[in-house]
């Protein structure tokens, strides 16, 4: 029964993982195309692009007289009809990775998204692997115990006497 | 003069804090009274010499001392009064300051309230907390003089940052910060329990509540950080990713796992060397965040300050690392467990599930705050890492552990059977299906729709559990439901608190999938009486207002809102813009705000013609944002609860663990 849930379980979360990255890789395409350049085109690239000069500050929100050129260029780029992926190409060709606001992906830059996957993952097998021995050498031990807690208990009141156990014990 | 004496006071500290620490080491290890009671007095002694020194630093704002170089840096004569208040932690000196009247005061408070109890812990605890003091004495006496001369006495100040001079930023770091320092304490008994021995749960016991309450202040320092941010930066968001705000993110993070790991081990005697190491991480990540933000070593928009506290700060650094690693391994012997897990599916597992999320995402958003620094050392590359970044890596196993946060509480102590499992799960379940269904028809999108059915699940199970709770007393004591529940929480706060906390989660859960995949804008220029559509509204630009105030101009434009549906003038919003006398090519932006529980009409000031016949806006509909306001003061109330002392508690405590445990 244990092995039942416990099969469910894991294969839920690991799709859900994977579920949010192809979610996240989907949100990231989608350009318009510009026939007349408004500022809210501008707006729609620039909020894919970061300030090269403040750390954190997206380019449409940044206040930095170079940040504002950049808007400018951006609407030239767009009215001779740019997609918003040769604007991006331009920018980083121009002040280098950092206007993308993440590491990109090559070379040494690799790094900065693999390891923290490589961490979750190294973690999640240790602990799988540390929980199992735990449990190997308890089960005895817990069928003994279960008399006397009742955890084991397939009951179907097994909650309500819990919980019931659990308040009169705060009375 | 009276400044003289204010360094002599730091200098009279710092010697005061050293002997307090032998007094507490020696004490404790010899179990000498005299020792032990010279300690507590150190640290109380410690704690006044502070307040005066920081109190003579208010007294130089106060009466515009610009002889001292901070008052002339950071403060000015038309500066009003609370403001000047609140300079004491505009610069880094004063924050230092700050930082360590804090420290000391929370040091002597909770020596005070622990005064005739744990008699081996407390001379370590003692020792610990006046470390930590040392450190920022030694600071504030070496690197960071608060009490430096100009060398004459200049007319007026330079002003206080403009950034900085907003409601939100009194508050917001006072409650930073004593969440911060906070954080010491629980990591002083850990130590205190290393050096003594005593390893057992007398310290998790103590530290609990002692933990809850700087984590109920971080959390605060968070929201209301955030808070500033939407109001006053003006892009439409809260969060940034900022490395300043990942600082104070960091011990939020690891501080909850702890949280949520001691309840297995004064439950079940379990993962004794992984809470002293959580703890352990959280304190560091509190030294490292102060060190980032004060030294400017990761560049942001909220390092105001650069100077020579770096090496300091990196040198204490090393010695919690090693210091502490050291103590560890010494002890580990005595750190064994006295149970093991039962069932992948008991809720010891889920709490290891949620420790592996917590030290996760704590992992990769320290990673991508550092990853610019290594890149840049090792391959000359200068790349940014934000909010694209942190989005990509943590979503995913943030909804991870908003899921694991519906599931785990309902899962039983050592093993839950499948019926028990069908029985709990139903019908939050189906509620959750109900909602991603509800999603895809009125706003398809997947991640939203994960993440909302995710939210409503949780919700679903903490009703349920309250009901649960509620039925079973009204079965057994005949109590209207409204008793029941106060109940509830009087007779077991730290489960049904715990939950009014899960709750706030929640909502600042659906407050960003709303601000974050339901966001409209529109960047316009509008001449007075023209209007511009968003959503089911209609603005107005009718025209802009300028207010001289004592230190800085405010612009003050008049947006009318209509609803496109009725026509009816809905609200009317001021988005401001401030320009300092002394800053001027600073101005600041105090975003116009019409706030609903539905979604927030937000209006920004971007620029405006001279004599103000038209100007520009960026206007953003965000929908759901207030919920993350709410949400923070549903934590702050559910963490209350959680905390608050109740007698019939202690009577039970002893007993409690040899009966079935409860869950909390």
């Amino acid at each position: 029964m244990t092995a039942r849930i416990r099969f469910l379980f894991l294969p839920v979360l690991a799709l859900l993982f994977l579920f949010g990255f192809a979610a996240s890789a989907i949100a990231q395409d989608g350009a318009s195309p510009a026939s007349t350049v408004s500022p809210n085109d501008v707006k729609e690239v620039s909020k894919q692009l970061w300030c090269p000069l403040c750390s954190g500050v997206r380019l449409d929100a940044c206040e930095l007289k170079a940040c504002e050129q950049m808007r400018d260029v951006i609407a030239v780029k767009l009215s001779e009809g740019d997609s918003d992926q040769e604007i991006k190409d331009y920018f980083v060709a121009q002040y280098g990775p950092q206007v993308l606001g993440e590491p990109p992906l090559e070379g040494f830059n690799w790094l900065a998204w693999i390891l923290p996957v490589v961490v979750m993952i190294g973690g999640g097998v240790f602990l799988w692997f540390r929980a199992r021995s735990m449990i190997g050498g308890r089960t005895q031990e817990a069928t003994a115990g279960a008399a006397t807690s009742s955890a084991a208990s397939d009951s179907e009141d097994e909650y309500g006497r819990k919980l019931d156990e659990e308040l009169k014990h705060y009375d | 003069m009276i400044f003289d004496i204010g360094h002599l006071i730091l200098m009279t500290a710092l010697v005061l804090a050293a002997f307090g620490i032998i007094a507490g080491y020696f004490g404790g290890q010899r179990r000498n009274t005299r020792l032990i009671t010279s300690s507590f007095n150190a640290v109380y002694a410690v704690a006044v010499l502070v307040a005066i020194s920081a109190g003579i630093l208010w007294y130089g704002l106060f009466t515009d001392a610009f002889q001292l170089s901070y008052v002339w840096n950071h403060s000015e004569r038309a500066l009003p009064t609370f403001y000047k208040f609140s300079a004491l932690w505009g610069g880094q000196a004063g924050s230092l300051l700050f930082w360590c009247l804090l420290l000391s005061g929370f040091s002597a408070v909770v020596a005070f309230a622990n005064r005739h109890k744990h008699q081996v812990l407390m001379p370590y605890v003692n020792a610990v907390l006046l470390t930590t003091s040392l450190f920022f004495l030694i600071l504030l006496v070496f690197a960071t003089d608060p009490f430096k001369r100009v060398g004459f006495v200049p007319p007026d100040g330079q002003g206080l940052n403009p950034l900085l001079q907003n409601y939100w930023m009194i508050i917001h770091p006072v409650m930073l910060y004593l969440g911060y320092v906070g954080m010491a304490v629980p990591f002083a008994f850990a130590v205190g329990a290393l050096l003594s021995k005593r390893l057992g749960n007398e310290w998790v016991r103590t530290v609990r509540r002692w933990t809850l309450i700087p984590w109920l202040f971080l959390s605060l320092g968070i929201i209301m950080g955030s808070q500033w941010a939407y109001m006053e930066l003006g892009w439409g968001g809260y969060w940034a990713w900022d490395p300043v705000e990942n600082a104070s993110f960091l011990p939020w993070l690891t501080g909850t796992a702890f949280l949520h790991s001691i309840i297995i081990q004064e439950q079940r005697g379990i993962l004794k060397v992984w809470n002293v190491v959580l703890i352990w991480l959280t304190y560091f990540l509190v030294i490292l965040g102060t060190f980032t933000t004060r030294s400017g070593v990761l560049e942001s928009v909220h390092s105001f300050a650069r100077s020579d506290v770096g090496p300091y700060f990196l040198g204490f650094l090393i010695i919690i690392v090693f210091g502490f690693l050291w103590l560890l391994f010494d002890r580990l012997p005595l750190l064994r467990g006295e149970h093991q897990i039962d069932s992948y599916s008991s809720r010891e597992a889920a709490f290891l599930a949620n420790n592996w999320l917590f030290t996760g995402i704590a992992f990769a958003t320290l990673w991508g705050t550092f990853f610019p620094m290594f890149s840049e050392i090792l391959t000359g590359q200068r790349i940014s890492v934000a909010a694209p970044f942190f989005n990509k890596v943590n979503g995913p196993l943030f909804l991870m552990l908003l899921l694991l946060m519906g599931v785990a509480p309902l899962l039983g102590w050592r093993h839950t059977s499948l019926s028990a499992f069908r029985k709990q799960f139903t019908i939050p379940t189906i509620i959750a299906l109900i909602t991603a269904a509800l999603v895809f028809v009125f706003a398809r999108s997947l991640y939203p729709m994960i993440g909302l059915a995710i939210c409503a699940f949780v919700t679903a199970t903490i009703v349920q559990e309250y009901v649960r709770g509620a039925m079973a007393r009204r079965v057994t004591t005949g109590e209207n439901i409204f008793i029941a529940i106060t109940r509830l929480w009087s007779r077991n706060g730290r489960r049904y608190g715990g939950y009014i906390v899960h709750i706030g989660i929640v909502m600042i859960g659906v407050a960003i999938i709303g601000n974050e995949f339901y966001q409209q804008s529109v960047s316009v220029t509008l001449a007075r009486g023209e209007t511009v559509n968003l959503g089911h509204y209609e603005l107005e630009y009718a025209g802009i207002e300028t207010d001289r105030q004592p230190n800085l101009m405010e612009f003050s434009a008049r947006l009318l809102v209509y609803d496109t549906d009725s026509g009816q003038v809905l609200d009317t919003v001021h988005p401001k813009r401030n320009i300092y006398d002394k800053t001027p090519d600073m101005p600041t932006s105090e975003v116009g705000l019409r706030m609903t529980p539905f979604e927030d009409v937000y209006v920004v000031l971007n620029g405006w013609d001279n004599s103000g016949s038209s100007a520009t806006f960026t206007i953003y509909v965000n929908p759901l944002t207030m919920w993350m306001w709410v949400g923070g003061i549903m934590m702050a109330i559910g963490t209350l609860i959680a905390a608050w002392p109740h007698a019939t508690r202690r009577r039970t405590e002893s007993v409690r663990s040899l009966v079935y445990a409860p869950g909390d």
